[in-house]
């Protein structure tokens, strides 16, 4: 009996001097672009890559029905049996909520019930936003390297760094298959390039940026590492001229203001550039100082 | 003797060649045979080491490769 | 107002960002904690090895020992590097050294024997019933080979490699191709190879004459000295050398060599190779005797043995892998005949089972059987005419032997690899038909031959 999931076919093109490879996965058009002649081994990536990301959306999706995510955003504060990665991702969400004051809270997943970021002018009541208040709050979860609590009525979501944490495995599981092909795995404009090309080349990559309130394609040159985007180009609230980012501050349960309207991070990991970017955004009219300061490669667009 | 399993084997492999489009597996269909265990030479070590210990203590050598490489092993 | 009250929530917002900002900024260097933050996510047991960063290295050291016979110690390093592009080198380092006894081909006695050593410098006695050992074999052998593949055509490849050995009485170099051809989408891979070796051997005290007598070999059970005045038991140890043909010869191999290998499913692999070597020039083992026995049993002299110095040989083999979800099987077969009618079977099979992400058993089993060469006699009838080839040596008689192995390997936290392997292998020499006379029927002429093994890998 098989124990893998039978997944959807994905495209595959030869194009001139490398492969590229597409499926759909975490809601994204998701990309391998794989620089080798070698059919039979770009296949296999592809397939490897759609097995790591189909396993990391059904782990830690809180959309599904059947993950212990389930269990536990909808326990009774019991504690939930947690495995080594589990118990990484926490850590590194631990690390994030400390560097950043207690901004970057993977609890505040509970705003979405209160706001829904679809271009209207719908902004939910003040009461609406203060029930959800006290169920918010990173530094009630209590965890070990085998076991998590949450209290009741509190949610967690990884929906912040779940896509730029794929792109991060799925580019290590590259790496261990193939240790001298240069993959660029790029989910939905969270990329990750494992190496340089053979020929030292770089990759051009389009990324999509707003220059001018127009959505353009940007070409950047990339040999190595990780870029992440994070804006509000499609998910932002509109009243009174006043423009909603959908980065919402945990503390007040009231979007984060002034915020860019996107920003792209360069960085050695990807998930590291969009905790990065994650970050500046949530500095709001401080983003680009951030930015500079820590001395990362980014683009902001206002 | 020797001119039977010659033929019995020199049809075998014709047969066999013959057969082998119909067998195999799609590209995205290896991830069971990528893992490190299903590689024919996985144990490069263990098996050279054997294959001179058994070159040394009997009549026959070779199979997995070449029989050639000599050596006084008493 | 619901209008007012937010426009007070908001800027109440903005005055907290504020406030956060300021405090962030005091937080210098927040990329290099979110680096090392993302390196324990991602790399939680990140290699330190930058230097041989592109060369897979396997070493092993391995303890070889019979029982009251020979030990051997062999020690390998072995590299391989891609250099892009599928261009691979892999080259192997080995060491051994060998000491104890081996057998001679001597048929054991009901009493005691004085048997000379191969230099003739000196004999030694055998104990009753026991089989005649010689203990002089300590060599220490140093091999070197080097191979390289390079791609062909986008669904082939060519391999071309260099073999070299040398040890105190024997040399070898060689030198093999291959090619190989991919067919169906890798499905299918047909590969054919040609390897060519050189041998010399220049045995310890010169090659001796095919069925010579050995010199200062009595059968009689005290040291027996005549009064012809001739040091029949060489107490005095003063003989010279036997008579010699030369002091080293030679030998060449040819080999051919088919190979199929094909995936049967998701789960399977199966290969399958052909193979046929010529052998030509000096084959007989320079320091095997055999016995001369009168009509009771008792030895009356050792002469050398012969062999033909041409030998050809063909195999079949076959064999199969399959991944089963807590590891893999691997099952082999191998069937071989040659002009000297010596025919084997042999069935080994390996089971790997997964024990953790990191950790691994591996029982190991298998089964040897061999017809005895047409030439080979356990010992030579006093009187009657001397064939033109013999040869005493148990490794060329009916034979069955069996393995029994186990394995156990770990991933280290740096990615390395750590193995240790324990096996024990007993050989069976039976009797090819051969009527024993006299007090030859007292004694065991085929005994057992125990051996362990022992081995550490590691590979990095």
């Amino acid at each position: 009996m098989t124990n893998i999931t039978r997944q959807a076919p994905f495209a595959i093109e030869h194009k001139g001097d490398h492969y590229c490879g597409r499926f759909c996965a975490m809601a994204s058009p998701c990309e391998l672009l794989i620089d080798t002649h070698d059919a039979v081994l770009a296949s296999e990536l592809i397939t490897i890559a759609q097995a790591e990301v189909s396993r990391i959306e059904h782990k830690f999706s809180r959309y599904r029905r059947d993950n212990w995510m389930h269990r536990l955003n909808h326990g009774e504060g019991q504690p939930v049996d947690i495995d080594d990665e589990t118990y990484r991702l926490l850590q590194f969400a631990n690390t994030c909520f400390d560097l950043s004051d207690g901004m970057f809270d993977l609890t505040s997943g509970v705003l979405r019930r209160a706001w829904n970021f679809n271009g209207s002018d719908q902004l939910p009541t003040q009461q609406l936003v203060d029930k959800l208040l006290p169920l918010i709050g990173w530094q009630k979860v209590v965890f070990n390297p085998t076991e998590l609590i949450l209290p009741k009525g509190m949610e967690l979501d990884f929906g912040g760094i779940g896509k730029e944490y794929a792109v991060d495995c799925v580019a290590k599981l590259c790496t261990q298959h193939a240790p001298k092909v240069s993959v660029v795995v790029n989910f939905g404009g969270d990329i990750q390039v494992t190496r340089p090309r053979n020929k030292n080349q770089f990759w051009h990559i389009g990324i999509e940026s707003l220059k001018d309130e127009h959505l353009t394609a940007q070409i950047i040159k990339i040999k190595a590492g990780g870029l992440a985007t994070s804006g509000d180009a499609r998910r932002y609230l509109l009243k009174y001229g006043v423009r909603y980012s959908h980065i919402l501050n945990p503390r007040t349960g009231y979007p984060v203001v002034s915020a860019p309207r996107s920003i792209t991070v360069a960085a050695s990991h990807c998930i590291q550039a969009g905790l990065l970017a994650t970050l500046a955004l949530l500095q709001g009219q401080e983003a680009e100082n951030f930015l500079i300061n820590q001395q990362v490669k980014h683009w902001c667009y206002r | 003797m020797r001119s039977k399993i010659t033929k019995i084997a020199a049809t075998l492999l014709l047969l066999q060649l013959a057969g082998c489009a119909n067998l195999g597996v799609q590209p995205w269909e290896r991830d069971l045979l990528a893992k490190d265990e299903m590689a024919l030479d996985s144990e490069g070590n263990d098996l050279g080491l054997d294959d001179h210990i058994y070159f040394s203590k009997e009549g026959t050598s070779g199979g997995r490769a070449f029989a050639g490489g000599g050596c006084g092993c008493n | 107002m619901a209008v007012g009250r937010l426009q007070v929530a908001v800027v109440d917002a903005i005055k907290a960002d504020q406030v956060r900002s300021k405090h962030m900024k005091k937080t210098t260097n927040i990329g290099a904690a979110l680096a090392t933050a993302t390196c324990a996510l991602l790399h939680p047991y990140a290699s330190a090895n930058d230097i041989l960063e592109d060369w897979q290295v396997d070493t092993s050291l391995m303890y070889y020992g019979e029982t009251d016979r020979v030990k051997a110690v062999e020690a390998v390093v072995a590299g391989k590097k891609d250099f892009g592009d599928e261009h691979i080198f892999s080259g192997k380092l080995v060491i051994d050294t060998l000491t104890g006894a081996s057998a001679t081909g001597a048929a054991a006695q009901a009493t005691a024997q004085t048997v000379s050593r191969p230099s003739g410098k000196g004999s030694y006695t055998v104990t009753p019933g026991a089989t005649p050992l010689d203990d002089t074999f300590k060599d220490t052998r140093v091999q070197v080979d080097g191979q390289w593949t390079q791609p062909w055509s986008d669904v082939s490849r060519i391999t071309t490699g260099l073999h070299f050995s040398t040890e105190h009485d024997y040399f070898s170099v060689g030198f093999n191709g291959s090619y190989a051809h991919d067919f169906y989408n890798k499905n299918t891979t047909v590969a054919a190879g040609l390897a060519y070796s050189y041998d010399v051997i220049k045995p310890e005290g010169g090659l001796p004459v095919p069925f010579a007598i050995k010199t200062a070999a009595t059968g009689s059970s005290e040291n027996y000295d005549d009064d012809d005045g001739y040091d029949d038991d060489d107490d005095d140890g003063n003989f010279s050398s036997d008579e010699r043909l030369g002091d080293s010869d030679n030998k060449s191999t040819v080999d051919v060599l088919f190979g199929l290998t094909q995936i049967i499913n998701r789960r399977m692999l199966m290969q399958f190779n052909l193979g046929v070597s010529q052998i030509s020039g000096y084959s007989t083992d320079p320091y095997k005797v055999l016995s001369i026995v009168n009509d009771q049993g008792l030895t009356q002299n050792l002469v050398y043995e012969k062999r033909p110095d041409s030998r050809t040989k063909t195999f079949a083999f076959w064999q199969t892998k399959y991944a089963m979800n807590f590891g893999a099987a691997d099952f082999s077969y191998r069937f071989a005949a040659d002009d000297w009618k010596v025919d084997s079977h042999t069935f080994d099979t390996r089971l790997r089972i997964n024990l953790t992400d990191k950790t691994y058993l591996q029982p190991h089993f298998r089964y040897y059987s061999q017809s005895a060469a047409e030439f080979f006699q356990p010992f030579l009838i006093d009187g009657q005419a001397l064939p033109e080839f013999a040869t005493a040596d148990y490794r060329l008689g009916e034979m069955t032997a069996y393995t029994l192995g186990l394995k156990y390997g770990m991933e280290l936290d740096n990615g390395d690899e750590l193995s240790f392997r324990v096996e024990y292998y007993q050989q069976s020499p039976k009797n090819a038909g051969f009527s024993e006379p006299g007090s030859l029927q007292d004694v065991d002429l085929y005994p057992s031959v125990k051996a362990v093994i022992a081995q550490v890998n590691y590979r990095f």
